[in-house]
């Protein structure tokens, strides 16, 4: 049995219900047995007045036993002379029994309370028995049985209620912990408050922090493997841009070496454009003190000094880009926001085809600052929109990125408490990105 | 000009020795923080071009030792990390720039250009494509013929030539050209811009526009 619910239920109701059938069986015996005896006094009685008669010198054949009309019972009763056991009056077929005790006996198929007595009516013994049928003594029984019974089941029920409700009380620790762990962000690793939790739990929760506190630091691990990765990468791919740089303005006469080159410096920058985006991913895993490292900055500034690359990838790809910067003041880190601001543009790029216009804002709305950046490109889909932003959905197979640089935005965007949403493009068919800060 | 490079990838030191000779610098190349640091003890260059990750001494430590030493020798720092406080820390120290790898090309030019001149005597002669400017006698020409131009459009082209292949903004130009505080509003930037463009036509170049943003001066190719 595999929850806490239910093993306690059943340690709880299971001895309850134990305890109550023993009290019920007692009960039953407690209720039968005086009605049994007294049902048996009656027959004895029965006898008694009987012997009294015979004794009297009524003779045996003019007997008769008093009945009441609405006697549920039959009754019989027999005089026998002892010796040879000659029937005298009654019926012939009646059980003798032993002794002057009540006991069971079978008449005719039909469980029958026998009793006999010996008397002695003009010094000849003669064997006195009456017996009577046990229908009513029976319905008195099962009149007995079915109230336990109903008494018992509804007894059960509502203990099994009861119980169930105290458990689920007892249980709601467990709850209330289940649920604050599920509202949890992604990336949420902080330790649970032990001292929000019960006594029992505590240990539990000790347990689990120290988890957290092992998995925190395998991911801060992993975060600094990858920064030193992408670190360690820059060199070499720093080197051979350069290299293939040179070699294009040696081979620029042989159009097979262009082809060649070209596709080589495509392959570079993609390998930069990625690296990047390692290290922009490593960046934007909320930590607790990332917000102690916000400084007021202004969008429009961080924008501008991305300027110089935004123009060499647009020209590269004969696309028109514009700004329109207006002051835009946050706080925030510096060098996360110029990831978001590169991803943003980039994405934009990507998507947009040669000729098209791409056009990046900076302004104050009425919350703090945001940034728009809007395309003529094919634009995203509505139904599309919401996933746009999960790390490694690509909205067509031709474009070459890897599907990090909009989560970058998003994640970003999180650590910073602003909002990334997509819509239309005001003017063109293209998308509009915007990124809402709060002051 | 005469550059030193301390870069210990030799990838990236062969292909920055390239580059910087294909636009007319002369390199010297060490690998080696505490080579650097000999050689910048009687420093032959004009622009020192420093790798922050070095063997011996790395180049926070190479600057330090050369402004100890009181030289005022341009510095710019290269580095692969680009965590705020390398940078801050960098500057400083005493580095004059600061530039992250993997860097456009132009950018480095640019920038190393730019420290050259800060030491530099103001009489280098520019030219790009067809076009000459002295500075010294204020005379501009494309080819063999003088060109024309006013004391503003000698200014706006001047500081575009000094920030070849880079993008820079109307509001940077006015203040390179307006260093008095002269109020000058960007739509005359771009009056000269458009009189500069007329001019420049045979000229091998192009100022292309940053809509909403400012200009870049390149060469054509």
């Amino acid at each position: 049995m595999n929850s806490i619910r239910l093993r306690l239920l059943a340690w709880l109701v299971g001895p309850i219900l134990l305890f109550n059938f023993a009290v019920a069986s007692l009960t039953y015996l407690l209720a039968w047995t005086p009605a049994q005896r007294a049902f048996d006094d009656s027959l004895r009685a029965h006898a008694v007045a009987l012997a009294q008669d015979l004794r009297a010198g009524i003779d045996p054949a003019r007997l008769v036993l008093a009945r009441e009309p609405e006697d549920l019972d039959s009754a019989w009763f027999s005089v026998r002379a002892t010796s040879g056991g000659r029937l005298l009056a009654g019926r012939a077929n009646l059980p003798v029994a032993a002794g002057s005790q009540v006991r069971d006996a079978m008449l005719d198929g039909e469980t029958v309370r026998v009793t006999s007595r010996v008397v002695a009516v003009d010094g000849e013994a003669l064997a006195l028995t009456v017996a009577t049928t046990v229908r009513q003594r029976q319905q008195v029984r099962s009149t007995i049985v079915r109230a336990l019974v109903l008494l018992e089941v509804a007894f059960t029920l509502s203990l099994g209620g009861l119980a169930w409700f105290s458990i689920s009380n007892g249980l709601a620790p467990l709850a209330r912990l289940r649920s604050a762990l599920n509202r949890r962000e992604r990336a949420d690793l902080a330790p649970l408050d032990p001292a929000a939790t019960p006594r029992e739990l505590a240990a539990v929760v000790i347990a689990f922090n120290s988890l957290l506190a092992r998995l925190a630091a395998s991911a801060r691990s992993q975060d600094a493997f990858l920064a030193d990765v992408a670190h360690q990468l820059r060199n070499p791919l720093a080197g051979a841009k350069l290299q293939l740089e040179w070699l294009a303005t040696r081979h620029q006469a042989d159009p097979d070496s262009v082809r060649a080159l070209a596709l080589m410096k495509q392959a570079n920058e993609r390998m930069i454009r990625q690296t990047s985006q390692l290290l922009a991913l490593a960046r934007a895993e909320p930590s607790r003190s990332i917000r102690a490292r916000f400084k007021p900055l202004d969008l429009a500034a961080l924008v501008a000094e991305s300027v110089q690359l935004f123009v060499t990838q647009a020209a590269g790809r004969g696309i028109d880009l514009g700004f329109e910067l207006d002051p835009a003041p946050l706080r925030g880190e510096r060098f996360m926001l110029r990831d978001l601001v590169d991803n943003l543009v980039d994405n934009a790029l990507r998507y947009t085809p040669q000729g098209g216009t791409v056009t990046v804002r900076t302004s104050m709305g009425s919350d703090g600052a945001v940034l728009e950046v809007e395309d003529s490109g094919p634009g995203i889909p509505a139904a599309k929109r919401a996933r746009v932003f999960q790390r490694h959905v690509r909205l067509d197979q031709q474009s070459s990125g890897s599907g990090l640089g909009l989560a970058i935005v998003r994640d970003i965007a999180k650590v910073h408490g602003a909002t990334a949403a997509v819509a239309d493009a005001h003017g063109s068919s293209g998308a509009l990105f915007t990124v809402k800060f709060k002051i | 000009m005469q550059v030193l490079l301390v870069e210990d990838d030799a990838v990236l030191s062969d292909g920055l020795t390239r580059v910087l000779q294909s636009h007319g610098m002369q390199v010297d190349v060490a690998a080696d923080g505490l080579v650097a640091d000999k050689l910048l003890l009687n420093p032959r260059c004009s622009v020192a071009v420093l790798d922050i990750g070095l063997p011996g001494i790395d180049g926070f430590e190479v600057v330090r030792r050369l402004r100890a030493r009181g030289s005022l020798l341009p510095v710019l720092l290269l580095t692969a990390r680009d965590a705020v406080e390398d940078r801050v820390r960098g500057l400083e120290l005493g580095a004059d720039d600061y530039l992250v790898k993997p860097f456009a090309t132009a950018e480095l030019v640019a920038r190393i250009r730019a420290l050259a001149r800060r030491n530099a005597a103001p009489t280098s002669i520019l030219s790009v494509g067809q076009l000459t400017l002295d500075p010294d006698t204020r005379r501009a020409r494309i080819g063999a013929r003088t060109l024309d131009l006013s004391v503003r459009e000698w200014a706006v082209l001047e500081y575009l030539l000094h920030q070849l292949g880079r993008v820079v903004s109307k509001q940077q130009i006015i203040e390179a050209i307006l260093p008095w505080g002269d109020d000058l509003t960007t739509n005359a930037v771009e009056v000269y811009v458009s009189r500069l463009r007329l001019k420049l036509q045979d000229a091998g170049i192009e100022i292309r526009t940053i809509r909403g943003f400012g200009y870049m001066l390149e060469a054509n190719v």
